[in-house]
């Protein structure tokens, strides 16, 4: 009996033997490894109650073919069970069978029934199958599978070490560039940081000038390159900046963005000669040459304005003069990037010509395309979520419903906030492959493009479930996955990474086009938002500033010179609240411990990501604020309106969505417990 | 059309127009080459391309060298009257027939592979083009480095039609002469002529100027990405799984699955011995063994497919873009089912395979676009690969490297148990499967391949063109015997390895277990070590992989498999595997 050879046991879906579809394998039944019987019986059993909840309807008929095709006649006992347990379960997937499990267990019907998470069949088919698999007589083997998902590891990117050394005279946007760079290496979660040359002068000034000595000469005068002593202590801060760059790429970093002139090839061989000495470590310079007068003054003006320390007792004429003054010091010295030898990437005027030189390895590559899809021309991004869909009002995840009354509502309103913000420049909308989505934009008069990558994270064997049912079935991966939102991968899903990962080339894309209308999912838009204000990744599966990406709001992100200026235009058509807020209650372990309820105690954490998200369109100039955003000019007022601007949470809203889930649910549309769901967000 | 992102009102992809892109070179800089490396991925992108070579169409028109006027390739010296009209009149004719592909049968790009080696040649051709709405780009190859174009020259154009019956120094001979020629004239492209991209060394150094548009900045971050460096593409599919035909179940690998896990790893070991063998044979001078890295998709069963090529240190990469086809609402249902439930969809699913998405399911198409981030890794990869995967990812894979048309895509036969060998050739790909595992889940009884599920599948979905260098259920050689082998073999240099290790441990000579003094003492640590030993006997590539590392591993495989019981008395675990307290005997007597 051990060493009977079956037939193959892979029931295979698209053989022809096997209608029924249904493939549990069954074990090899190999000399030398072996089943416990009595634990295999046991999940028989299980199986065959759960089968008992089905109409025998769906079950007749197959199971017999099944057993008759596949297993031939001296196979009996274990494998005839095997045959039970391969043939029986199959028609689990089909809706009636399906509803009629889901009403036994007193649950909504599943999205997409088989194997999904909503009925006991994918429990019970892990415990069984963790006994099978004990059979293989195999050295190696890695941990089993059970539950609804798993946190995944970030991927190994240690090996990843590389100096990016700017090049380029003044205003010509290497901080730009820098700060553009570090964005979206650090949405790939590279670890990033940008050492700013000019940053650790001013604090060393300003540090000095508090400690009581002389105010320093940073005017012009200092950048001269005749001037012996400015050479010198330019030189010491370049080289005590790259010796940080260093240590911290040794010790954590990915990528250090070394962001200083540089501008001669003495300077260069000296950064190129000091990292010879680091193996591991990979040097690439990043030239941004620019010869349009237009963007010099602007650029000029720009930093005139933005309160430069170095011209803090200046008339604006007066530093604009001293700038300038500046620029052409650097000038007189200025050679362009063109050392044979060293790998560079040099970008003219921010696109128009690139050259690049001895490109390596990976990383290396995808910075010099995605420097070479960056350009300057002024344009906005609208985001916007799709318009309530019968899946929100029910509570549910995932899913590919109808947009509700009230989202139709929201998407024609949309055509004219839209309308009205863009006027007559051009515009594309891009949705996602997914009805609701495709609803939303149905009235919009503008070229539309479906992305399959714009789709809602796939929520795998949960697509279908609401919150409280996943939480009820599977409580610990429930904590699992609050625990670690952005880690947490679905099982037969996808985490929040694998979302960033399927976006990237959408971000490429978004890089190179100009007025683009995203209308798309929750997660998704996340994922987007993050990449635009710059939001650490451990936060995005939670954005909520103001409070969220709410459904029926409108988000124009303007790109500007050192980060994304941000509106919103809420539309005050009800809808559900469907963001989750980050639970923190105190018996997780590693949790912070906070006051208020789960819902509505996150207003600190609220005007955090807020300020932040303001905070980017500020020059940060001594580099030790960032850690103190508020402090920057321009952000309280825009704190101010952002926060002011109306919630889709008010009395009014919460009555209409009362009325509505209450016409619903005397249709029959809505079990009481899943309107009461839908309240949540709003209690 | 392969992977389009997205198609356009026009019904040309993007709003990108025509494109002609002119190769820019001297003779053997690889123009060629990069022309139809370009070519391959525009087509797979979904891009109406064609490479129209200037040189194969003389030899068509006119014949081999030995039959043109002596003056066609004279560029130092004044040509006859009649050779010039030749050479113009071949030219023109070619170039009537670019516009007539443009115009007539609706392409988008078209890749003019010839010469243009001097200013006005260049100026005629874009004030030819230009002005009548199509974007002219010059993509210029240059090499400065004798060995590379030595290299060229009797790898590729010595096959070539110009010069049948020569003898080989003598063409070579022949072919640098022209080339000297020709460098005597040559102008580099200049920034006053128009965009172009320049490619230094195939791909050392790239000079972009003005590249503007979707089509024309992936062209360049593709030339980026390639190179000439030999190595070997495997692609295997993964062992089976214990709930098949679901996507979402996303379950382990059943028993039969370890057993042809083990056995991949020892396939792959036997073929890379074997090719390099065929080198040898062959007469090629063979330098240091490319390192062999592993990617698999997040799947379980993929990702636990290479798990011992994990526990042997080779680096394994889990990417999840290679998630198999999404089956979306018809996951675990039957074909019969699915037939049954969305008779509409069916039909038309059967109607496109490739292109139809069933409801929040993928199409080929979809995942082909999901897939391009890793095309690009692919070629960027120095080191041999091996990619573990699912049936479909692999055809899509495939499909880019032999520049299969998307109708063949879903029809390609990938058996659960061939190992798919992908060498670059001159202008291509030769491409080889070897049958090493004829186990469980590899066929049903009447010998058709068995997929996971029926979006995996090949039933109903069209044929694979014999020649299309991807028909595998012909062509596949039988490696089964060594690839057993070499399992054995590896088995008997780790049995070895531990018992010296026992030896040594417990200072007898003997090998057997004498003393009892560490129960534990043949503990993850001590298996580590002799996976370290081996691996260092037979100069692998070492991995970062110490006696902790394994520690923690198997800390973890206990820890999640609470109810496994982790050896035999005394928790002494061999080299075999964890010995399951249920033995045979006992299993036996009881079934």
């Amino acid at each position: 009996m051990a060493t009977t050879s079956l037939p193959p046991s892979a029931l295979g879906p698209n053989g022809n033997n096997n209608p029924s579809g249904l493939s549990l394998t069954r074990p090899a039944l190999n000399p030398g490894g072996g089943v416990d019987p009595m634990v295999l019986e046991d999940a028989m059993n299980k199986l065959d109650s759960l089968r008992l909840t089905r109409s025998p309807s769906s079950t007749s008929g197959h199971s017999q073919v099944t057993s008759g095709a596949s297993s031939p006649s001296g196979t009996t006992g274990k494998a005839g069970l095997l045959e039970r347990f391969g043939g029986g379960d199959a028609k689990s997937g089909i809706p009636g069978s399906s509803e009629t499990v889901a009403a036994t267990l007193g649950r909504s019907i599943p999205g997409t029934p088989h194997f999904g998470a909503q009925t006991e069949l994918l429990k019970t088919l892990d415990e069984s199958t963790k006994v099978i698999r004990q059979n293989a007589n195999i050295p190696s083997r890695a941990s089993s599978v059970s539950g609804i998902g798993a946190v995944v590891e970030k991927p190994d990117y240690s090996e990843a070490k590389i100096v990016v050394a700017m090049v380029g005279l003044p205003a010509r946007g290497k901080s730009y560039l820098s700060n553009k760079l570090m964005r979206y290496l650090r949405w790939l979660e590279y670890n990033v940081e940008v050492f700013n040359v000019g940053q650790l002068r001013r604090s060393k000034a300003r540090a000095a000038a508090q400690s009581g000595g002389d105010k320093a000469d940073h005017t012009a005068v200092f950048f001269n390159h005749s001037n012996e002593e400015g050479n010198k202590a330019r030189t010491q801060l370049a080289s005590e900046s790259l010796e940080a760059l260093i240590a911290w790429l040794k010790a954590e970093g990915n990528v250090g963005i070394m962001d200083a002139t540089n501008s001669t090839f003495e300077r260069r061989a000296l950064i190129k000669n000091r990292l010879a000495r680091e193996p591991k470590l990979q040097l690439l310079f990043v030239e941004s040459l620019c010869n349009d007068p237009a963007v010099i003054a602007t650029n000029i003006a720009l930093k005139v304005q933005s309160g430069d320390p170095d011209y803090a007792n200046m008339s604006r004429e007066e530093a604009e003069r001293d700038f300038r003054w500046r620029i052409e010091e650097y000038e007189r010295v200025y050679q362009s990037i063109n050392e044979p030898d060293v790998s560079f990437c040099r970008i003219l005027n921010v696109g128009s010509q690139v050259t690049i030189n001895r490109i390596e390895g990976y990383l290396q590559s995808r910075i010099a395309f995605y420097l070479m899809n960056l350009h300057l021309k002024p344009r906005s991004i609208y985001l916007s979520r799709h318009g309530e869909s019968m899946y929100n009002v029910d509570g549910k995840i995932g899913g590919d419903s109808d947009l509700s009354e009230r989202g139709w509502e929201y998407a024609r309103a949309l055509p004219d906030l839209v309308k009205k913000n863009i006027g007559d420049l051009p515009l594309e909308v891009w949705t996602s492959t997914l009805q609701r989505t495709i609803q939303t934009g149905s009235f919009l008069p503008f070229e539309k493009k479906t992305w399959k990558s714009l789709d809602e994270l796939d929520a795998g064997v949960c697509d279908g479930m609401t919150y409280e049912e996943i939480e009820a079935m599977y409580p610990e991966d429930y904590e699992a996955r609050d625990d670690d939102k952005f880690n947490y991968r679905y099982r037969g899903g996808e985490s929040y990474r694998d979302v960033v990962v399927r976006l990237e080339p959408v971000i490429m894309e978004l890089e190179r086009q100009e007025n683009i209308l995203i209308i798309a999912h929750q997660a998704i838009l996340r994922c987007l938002y993050a990449y635009f204000l710059a939001l650490p990744q451990e936060e995005l599966p939670y954005i909520k500033a103001n409070p969220q990406i709410p459904l029926h709001t409108l988000i124009k992100i303007t790109p500007m010179a050192y980060g994304c200026h941000e509106e919103r235009y809420p539309l005050p058509i009800a809808a559900v609240d469907t963001h989750r807020p980050k639970p923190n209650s105190g018996h997780r372990k590693n949790s912070i411990p906070s006051g208020g309820s789960s819902v509505m105690g996150h207003g600190s954490d609220n005007l955090e990501a807020i300020s932040r998200a303001t905070a980017n369109t500020a020059r940060d100039y001594y580099g030790d604020l960032s850690s103190h955003p508020m402090t920057n000019q321009g952000s309280a007022s825009k704190l101010g309106e952002l926060t002011t601007s109306p919630k889709h949470g008010s009395a009014e809203a919460v009555e209409a969505v009362r009325r509505a889930l209450e016409k619903d649910q005397d249709q029959g549309k809505l079990s009481p417990k899943v309107a009461v769901g839908s309240f949540r967000g709003q209690q | 059309m392969a992977a389009p992102l997205y198609v356009t009102q026009s019904g040309r992809l993007w709003h990108a127009g025509l494109i002609l892109i002119c190769t820019v070179g001297l003779p053997a800089r690889g123009k060629t080459h990069l022309s139809r490396a370009l070519e391959r991925y525009l087509r797979w992108l979904g891009v109406k391309t064609r490479v129209y070579s200037l040189g194969d169409y003389r030899r068509k028109v006119l014949g081999g060298a030995d039959s043109l006027p002596s003056d066609y390739f004279v560029t130092n010296a004044p040509r006859s009257g009649s050779t010039d009209a030749l050479r113009q009149s071949i030219k023109n004719q070619l170039e009537d027939q670019i516009w007539d592909f443009f115009t007539v049968q609706g392409g988008q790009v078209v890749i003019y592979d010839a010469n243009n080696g001097d200013k006005i040649s260049r100026k005629q051709c874009f004030d030819k083009f230009e002005p009548r709405g199509v974007h002219v780009i010059f993509m210029e190859s240059i090499c400065d480095k004798v060995d590379i174009i030595e290299a060229n020259i009797r790898s590729v154009k010595l096959s070539s039609p110009d010069y049948v019956g020569w003898e080989a120094e003598a063409a070579v001979a022949d072919y640098w002469s022209r080339i000297r020629d020709q460098e005597a004239v040559y102008e580099s492209v200049t920034v006053d002529e128009g965009p172009f991209v320049k490619v230094m060394n195939v791909g050392e150094r790239i000079e972009v100027n003005r590249i503007e548009g979707y089509l024309q900045t992936r062209c360049c971050f593709f030339l980026m990405n390639i190179h000439t460096t030999p190595r070997t593409i495997y692609f295997a599919r993964s062992g089976q799984s214990l709930i098949e035909h679901s996507y979402k179940a996303d379950s382990d690998l059943s028993p039969a699955g370890w057993e042809y896990a083990e056995r991949l790893k020892a396939a792959v070991a036997a073929r890379r011995k074997a090719l390099r063998e065929e080198r040898r044979a062959n007469g090629e001078t063979l330098g240091t063994e490319n390192p062999l890295l592993v990617w698999t998709s997040a799947r379980r069963r993929a990702y636990h497919t290479a798990w011992p090529f994990v526990h042997a240190g080779y680096k394994v990469e889990q990417k999840p873009i290679m998630s198999e086809i999404n089956p979306g609402v018809w996951d675990g249902l039957s074909s019969q089912e699915a037939m049954e439930r969305y008779p509409d969809e069916w039909e038309r699913f059967l109607a496109d395979p490739y292109a139809h998405r069933a409801p929040r399911a993928e199409s080929y198409h979809d995942l082909s676009v999901r897939l391009e981030p890793c095309i690009f890794e692919l070629e960027r990869v120095r080191d041999d690969l091996l990619i573990i995967g699912h049936a479909s990812v692999i055809r899509c894979l495939l499909a880019y490297l032999v520049g299969l048309p998307p109708n063949e895509v879903p029809a390609v036969e990938i058996a659960r148990g061939d190992l798919v060998e992908v060498t670059p050739a001159s202008y291509g790909v030769m491409t080889r499967a070897f049958h090493f595992w004829s186990g469980e889940g590899r066929g049903d009884q009447s010998g058709q391949n068995l997929y996971e599920n029926f979006a995996e599948a090949t039933s109903g979905k069209g044929t694979v063109l014999p020649e299309s260098g991807v028909n595998f259920a012909a062509d596949v050689e039988n490696m089964e015997s060594e690839a057993a082998e070499e399992e054995a073999k590896d088995k008997e240099i780790k049995a070895e390895l531990v018992k010296d290790a026992l030896r040594k441990r417990l200072g007898s000579t003997d090998g057997t277990r004498s003393a009892p003094s560490e129960p534990q003492g043949m503990g993850p640590g001590e298996d580590a070590r002799s996976h370290k030993a081996r691996r260092a006997s037979r100069s692998r590539k070492m991995e970062v992989f110490t006696p902790e590392d394994d520690e923690d591993e198997d800390e973890n495989e206990e820890e999640d498999e609470g109810e496994e019981i982790a050896g035999g008395p005394g928790g002494f675990k061999t080299p075999e595997g964890t010995q399951s307290m249920i033995s045979p005997q006992r299993l036996q007597k009881s079934v």
